[in-house]
């Protein structure tokens, strides 16, 4: 009956451990999708920089992404055309790909029509399994 | 109701599979977590103007004079004529606004001065030169050279010393990208009817009626 006991103890301590390191990693899941560049969570690229074409009224029609590592390959880039006043003015995304010694993504939907005038910046978020 | 029995076999396998199942809880949690990549990154542009006038080098050809050339002319014709068309070339150097190729145009403008309106209004059409040419160029030579298919247009009124302006973005934007896309923009009127429209040149004695670019970019 004494070694049942120790038995039942050490499961329950075993089974205590495994689940307490499951719920830490079920919480880490949570609190990185919050934040980036969280230590929990692996990235492919510190940097991205995107150009963008119009059409002859300035419109933007597409933007261009270059220069992503090939580790970012099949990943999810979504781009934000911002404004003034940190304004979201379209957002679109696309899969990175079209990888040689370097991966791209073209995007050209946005959810709007955006003048290039009011265009004062890009950001850009990377989700990927 | 029947008591059920703790041996030490049912113990056995209750920790089993007690131990069983938290690992793999574990194990899949902690895997969906090492799987996800998450990043997020912004990028600041910053917005400028840059006004290239006069011109870097213009001319106009004439079909009715296929071998001359016209590059010190004060003036420069487009005329529509069932004889013979005369074609105006404007080019302007972009390096002095040092747009990087990673930049864009927003806008792009350019402005010519006329000097002498056709007795009824005509359409100008704005083509993008491909190769390069020189203020020498012949209307022979011209024919070799190769343009653009997207157009812009404007329209001339009948007014004279009026400025007209064309939008040339989707060009400059191309050009500031790759510096050798093209090569300024050949003026034409295809009308029907004969009709001349006199524009200044870069060989203008007033400076404000030279030909003008105004390039608004981010870079």
């Amino acid at each position: 009956m004494k070694h049942l006991s120790k038995a039942l103890a050490f499961g329950l301590a075993a089974a205590a451990v495994f689940t307490a390191c499951a719920a830490a990693a079920t919480l880490a899941v949570g609190s990185t999708s919050l934040s980036a560049g969280n230590a929990g969570v692996a990235k492919c690229t510190s940097s991205l920089a995107a150009t963008r074409n119009v059409d002859n009224s300035g419109k933007v029609t597409q933007v261009n992404v270059a220069g992503i590592p090939t580790a970012c390959s099949g990943e999810t880039l979504s781009v934000t055309l911002v404004g003034s006043g940190n304004a979201a003015l379209g957002t679109g995304s696309g899969t990175v790909g079209s990888c040689g010694t370097s991966c791209s993504v073209t995007i050209t939907s946005f959810g709007a029509t955006v003048s290039a005038t009011n265009v004062l910046g890009y950001s850009f978020g990377l989700t990927g399994a | 109701m029947r008591r059920l029995r703790l041996t030490p076999r049912r113990v056995a396998i209750l920790l089993a599979a007690t131990v069983g199942v938290s690992a793999g809880v574990a194990y899949a949690a902690t895997l969906s977590v090492t799987s996800w990549h998450l990043w997020a990154g912004s990028q600041t542009l910053t917005k400028s103007t840059c006004t290239l006038q006069p011109s870097t080098t213009d001319t106009y050809v004439t079909q009715a004079a296929p071998g001359g050339s016209n590059g010190s002319a004060a003036t420069m014709l487009v005329r529509s004529n069932t004889n013979g068309q005369d074609w105006t070339f404007v080019y302007f150097d972009l390096s002095s606004c040092a747009i990087p190729t990673t930049g864009g145009a927003d806008t792009a403008t350019l402005t010519l001065f006329i000097t002498s309106a056709p007795g009824t209004s005509r359409t100008i059409t704005v083509t993008p030169v491909l190769t390069s040419w020189t203020n020498s160029l012949t209307w022979t030579a011209a024919q070799s050279l190769s343009y653009g298919s997207t157009t812009t247009t404007f329209t001339t009124g009948t007014t004279n010393n009026t400025a007209k302006s064309a939008t040339v973005t989707v060009d400059v934007d191309a050009l500031i990208k790759n510096p050798s896309a093209s090569f300024g923009w050949r003026l034409s009127d295809t009308g029907s009817g004969n009709a001349t429209t006199t524009f200044a040149s870069s060989n203008n004695g007033t400076a404000n009626r030279r030909p003008q670019l105004v390039i608004n970019y981010e870079k």
